[in-house]
Formats: structure tokens, sequence, C-alpha cells
């Protein structure tokens, strides 16, 4: 096992601990937000060679990193970044309504 | 020809431009006419490959199948997309009325069907993940169409807990790729069989099915869907629960189709009924008209994974065809249950009266559905029902677990026909979209109920004979489960016990149901680890 697929999958386990305590919205977003990025980090570090040279057409060695992981997680950051965007717009127009930003006392509110 | 498919992508997303860049009072007609090259596109394609019988592979770019994105259409897709453009017909005719200068709505409606029709094409893993993502983002959108704060609520809590499922669709993927190096669902279903039995395939397994698990809200992850259906405007509200809750379920079939190791089978069984049981029970603790529908909706659900579980013909094929009825009859009662609430203006069972007085077109349209859904024979829920019934190897099990879920079927149902009784108070108001979108809805779950059984002997060769849907015996079984319905609600239900009121109360907060989340998946693994059968 390499030290960088080890480390980013202790990130996502902190980001999915994170989500199972936080009992505030803008830390779940949080923890959902630092979930995604260690996910991005794992697959590029699974696709990664040491030593290996930039996947750009032109140069040839034999040794060049995969690139179709980099290409899939521009897709993902992209994915990422419009849910935490929009979960925060959410978010601000929520503690309009309630003034709180805790799950527990907007679940529990009627109406 | 061979590129209709791309067409009937971007057909809906490029009206959906013209609409939103041009607002004007005549363009949202394109509307219509986007729909109708639709279907024509849909029709002459299928009918041309005669439904898919032999595979289509369209190759995007003109790039190899290993590193290129590629498009599958095959029987199943093909009556996927055949049921999604009738469902979003019925959809833009209901909500014509109040909707047609609504460009903004309008804008959003049409991208979704493209994703949506692209989600079932898709022949790449990845691409489902994308498009799953961008269904769950444009959903909300028009979850909080409203903008009210319990709209608001249901929205961001069906955000986010997707989101968290959906990281596990990623990192099933990231195993995946790992393994086979590719990304197209062909090519790695034929390289899996060589390490079937790896941790590694059965650990991506698990991640994958855990995050369709939440999309498409089985038995501990399903907290978000009644909230979500309970809170968008009605016509939305029939979208996401008869259709696209069913991208998770054709995502799973698909997934399971891909990976062929069955290694969870009973696992699934046993999470259907879970999700049948428990999804009834809280129906019919509720006395939101919407929130009934939307917990009904878990609770068949469930049945359909108990269909889907088998894998094998009989029961998979009653499980699939229960997909496409409970679209028809859930869209029909939300629609119906969204125009009572427009005139009415509550949404509770109790204060509601005279339906049925004030509009008896909508109330027989309503009942068309309400029979359809209890599995009554001559429609259409009868046939996959009793396909189910008869498909479960242990036929004791069977049949004792199919009635009792249609006994709790028919009481929750009682609860909610109450408001077609007693004096109306509220003036009628006309609308033809509504009438005709029901009306249609309604002729079709009757057809259907006669037909069905034809057209799926011929269609998927299987055996049916033991469905006799003229006959006095499943009538008579049938009327004898509306009495013990009806005297089990009478004597318990109707008095509103207290364990009532504890289950209607319950919340699950985010951190819970995260929690729960990662239970679900702890108990797969154990499930593969330790297989008890």
């Amino acid at each position: 096992m390499r030290l960088d697929i080890l480390l980013s999958f202790v990130v996502v386990l902190i980001g999915i601990y994170g989500l199972t305590i936080s009992k505030n919205i803008i830390s779940s977003i949080i923890s959902l937000n630092i979930t995604q990025a260690a996910v991005v980090l794992l697959f590029l570090s699974v696709g990664a060679i040491e030593g290996g040279e930039a996947p750009i057409l032109g140069g040839f060695t034999p040794s060049i990193v995969d690139p179709i992981p980099q290409a899939l997680m521009i897709t993902a950051i992209v994915i990422g970044a419009s849910i935490t965007a929009m979960s925060l717009m959410l978010t601000i127009k929520l503690f309009h309504y309630y003034g709180t930003l805790s799950w527990k006392e907007i679940i529990e509110r009627e109406g | 020809m061979e590129n209709f498919p791309i067409y009937m992508t971007f057909t809906p997303i490029l009206a959906a431009m013209i609409i939103y860049l041009g607002p004007n009072k005549y363009i949202t007609y394109l509307t219509f006419i986007a729909q109708g090259i639709l279907s024509i596109l849909v029709g002459v394609y299928a009918i041309k490959f005669n439904f898919l019988k032999t595979p289509q592979i369209i190759f995007l770019g003109g790039w190899s199948r290993e590193i290129g994105i590629t498009l599958r259409m095959d029987t199943l897709s093909i009556l996927f997309i055949v049921l999604t453009v009738f469902i979003w017909w019925m959809i833009i005719i209901y909500s014509w009325n109040r909707r047609k200068e609504d460009f903004k709505f309008l804008f959003f409606l049409l991208v979704l069907e493209g994703a949506f029709i692209a989600f079932l094409q898709s022949d790449d893993i990845f691409n489902i993940f994308v498009l799953l993502e961008l269904i769950t983002i444009l959903s909300t959108i028009l979850i909080i169409y409203k903008k009210d704060g319990y709209s608001v609520r249901a929205g961001l809590y069906y955000l986010i807990f997707n989101s968290v499922g959906m990281i596990f669709f990623l990192l099933g993927l990231i195993l995946l790729y790992s393994l086979s190096g590719t990304l197209n669902m062909e090519v790695i279903s034929r390289r899996i069989s060589m390490f079937e039995n790896t941790a590694l395939v059965r650990l991506s397994y698990i991640f994958i099915i855990a995050s369709l698990g939440v999309k498409s809200a089985f038995f501990p992850v399903y907290t978000w869907l009644p909230r979500a259906h309970g809170a968008a405007p009605a016509s939305i509200s029939a979208l996401l629960s008869g259709l696209l809750v069913k991208s998770g379920l054709y995502a799973f079939i698909r997934i399971n189709q891909m990976y062929d190791i069955q290694i969870l089978q009973n696992f699934f069984f046993i999470l259907g009924v879970c999700t049948a049981i428990s999804g009834a029970i809280i129906a019919l603790s509720q006395n939101d008209i919407k929130q009934i529908l939307a917990f009904s909706t878990i609770s068949q659900i469930g049945i359909i994974l108990v269909g889907l579980s088998s894998f094998k013909e009989g029961l998979y094929i009653g499980g699939i065809a229960h997909i496409f009825n409970h679209a028809i009859f859930k869209s029909l009662l939300f629609l119906g249950a969204g125009a009572i609430l427009n005139r009415y203006g509550t949404r509770r069972v109790t204060e509601i009266r005279g339906v049925f007085k004030e509009s008896p077109l909508l109330s027989i349209f309503m009942i068309i559905g309400i029979l359809s859904i209890t599995g009554a024979p001559l429609f259409n829920g009868y046939i996959s029902k009793t396909i189910i019934k008869y498909g479960i190897t242990n036929k004791v099990l069977g049949s004792t677990f199919m009635n009792i879920m249609n006994i709790l079927t028919i009481m929750y149902f009682m609860k909610f026909s109450q408001i077609f009784f007693g004096e109306s108070i509220v003036n009628t108001i006309r609308d033809i979209g509504n009438t005709l979108a029901l009306g249609i809805l309604a002729l079709v779950s009757m057809a259907l109920g006669i037909y069905m059984k034809g057209i799926l002997e011929v269609s998927a060769g299987i055996d049916l004979s033991y469905i006799y849907i003229f006959s006095i015996k499943s009538l008579i079984e049938y009327l004898l489960s509306i009495l013990i319905g009806y005297i089990i609600y009478k004597k318990i239900v109707e008095k509103d016990i207290n364990i009532m009121k504890r289950i209607r109360h319950f919340n699950l907060s985010f951190e819970i149901a995260n929690i729960m989340l990662v239970a679900f998946i702890f108990i797969m693994i154990l499930w593969v680890r330790f297989p008890t059968s």
C-alpha cells in the first residue's frame, strides 16, 4: 500500500466521520466538501506513478501518468463545487426562514 | 438513423435553451413541438430496430470502447425512454394552464428530461455518476420551486444526503477503475469475471449499491424521500415519485447486470420486505395526503426490490413491470392530489371532505388509481403484483408477504379515500389540462390491466397462464382483503392510538441519516463476509 493512497483514504474517513457527527448545516457542508476533495485526491493517487511524466501529447516516455483519472476528476471537482454553491445558497434561504442552522431544530419545526 | 439517441437527448435541451433565451408568450409553445419531435424520434427508432432486440451501441467521437464514451440502447432502455416521454407529456399537459408563461419552470423541466434520457442510454459508469448528480441538482431546483421554508428545507436535505450517497459511488468507481482499467460497462463486465472473487470487487460492488440505495430510497436511508416528495409542487411530486426515484433502480439493474455476482440476493430480498412493510406502516400513521402518497412510494419500491432481487426470469420481469405500473398510477394519484390541494388549500386528510360531490370525474380517475395500486383485478397493479406473488420461490412466504402488503396498502388508502365522502364546501375550479392528463393516465392504467399479460407473454417470453384477469376467485380474494383491511382500520387505525402519533412525529436528523448509511454499508460487508445461506 502506497502512502499517498493510504493518507487520502484516511482523509475520506475523516470526512465521513464529520458527516456522522455534525449537527450544524454549515459543518455538514464542510464535511461533505472534505470528503469530496479526499475522494478526488484518492483517485488521482491511484492513477499516479512515482516519477511519471505529465500525459501531454508530444513527449513519449515509457512512464506517463494515467490521464483518465485526471480528466474525470476535473468533472468531479466541478460537480462538487456546484453542489457546495447550491447548498450554501439554500442554507442562506433556510436561515432567513427559520433563524437557526441546527438540523434538529429545523427538521422538528412544523410547516 | 443511428444517431437518433443523441438527438433524443438534445431535442428537449435545445428547446429549453431557446425558451430561456427568448422569454416570450408564444415561444413556450415550443415545448409541445419539442415533445412532438421527441415522440416521433423515439417511435421511429423503436420500430426501426424492432424494440432493440439486438442492442445498438453508439460510439461518440469515433473513439474505441476502452477510452471513449459509448451509448447503449437495448430493450430495457427504450422502454424506459417511452415511459419518460409519456410521463413528461402528462406533466406538461397537467401544468400547462398554470405554467405556460413560466419559462424558468419549463427550462428546468425540459433540461431534466434531456438529462434523464441521456442517463437511460449511458453505457459508461462515470457518465452514470455525472448524470445522476445532474438529475439530483435539477430536481432540487424543481423541489424548491415554491421557495417557502418547508420546500427549501426538503430540497437542502435531499441535495446534501444524495451527494453523500454519490461519494460512495465515486469510491466504488475508483476501486473498479484501478482493477479493470476502463470505465465502459460492457468491457468491465467482460474483465470482471477474471477476478470475480477478490475482496476489492466485492467492496466496490457494496459501495456502488449503497449509493444507489440512497438514490432509490431503500430501507434505512429513505428519510429524504417523503420530505422532498411532499414539499414539491404537485406536478414535480408526480415526476419524482413516478419516474425520478426509478433512476436509482434503473442504475441498480444496470450495475447488477455489469457485475453479475450474486452475493447479496437474499439481502436484497430481506431489504425489500423491510422497505415495503416499514413504508406502509409509516404511511398508515400520516395525516397529510401527500405524505401518505410519498410513504406509499417507499413501500412500492420495496415490492419492486423484492421482484428485482431474484435476477431470474419470472420474478424479475414482475419487478420491472411493477416499475412501469407504479410510474403510471402514482403519477395519477399525485397529480389528482395536487388538483385537490389547489381547491381546498389544506393537506390534512381529516379536513378535506366531499371531493366526489364537487368533482366526480376527478374522483373517478383517482379511484381508478387507488384500485390499481391496491391490486384490484382488471387494473394494472394486479398483474405485476401477481407475478411477484407467484414468483417468490418460497410459496408460503410469497403469498403471506404479498397478502400482508395488500392489506396494508388497502388500509392506508382507506384513510386516504375518506376525502371523497361528505359535503363539499369549496367552489369547483375547471381545468381542462388537469382532467385530460388524469383521464389519459387512468385510461392507460385500465388498458395495461387488460393487455399487459399478453404483452409480457409475447415480449418477455414468460409463461403467465396462472394469471386469470376475469376470474371470480381473484375478485373474491380482493374483496376479502378489503374486508379484513376495513375491520383492522376501524378497530385500530381510526382511533389514532398513541403509537401511531409516535410514528408520525418521528424524525431523523441529518447526522443520524448518515450513521444509517454507514451502518447500511457495514451490514452489507458483514453479510458478504458471513453468508447466511
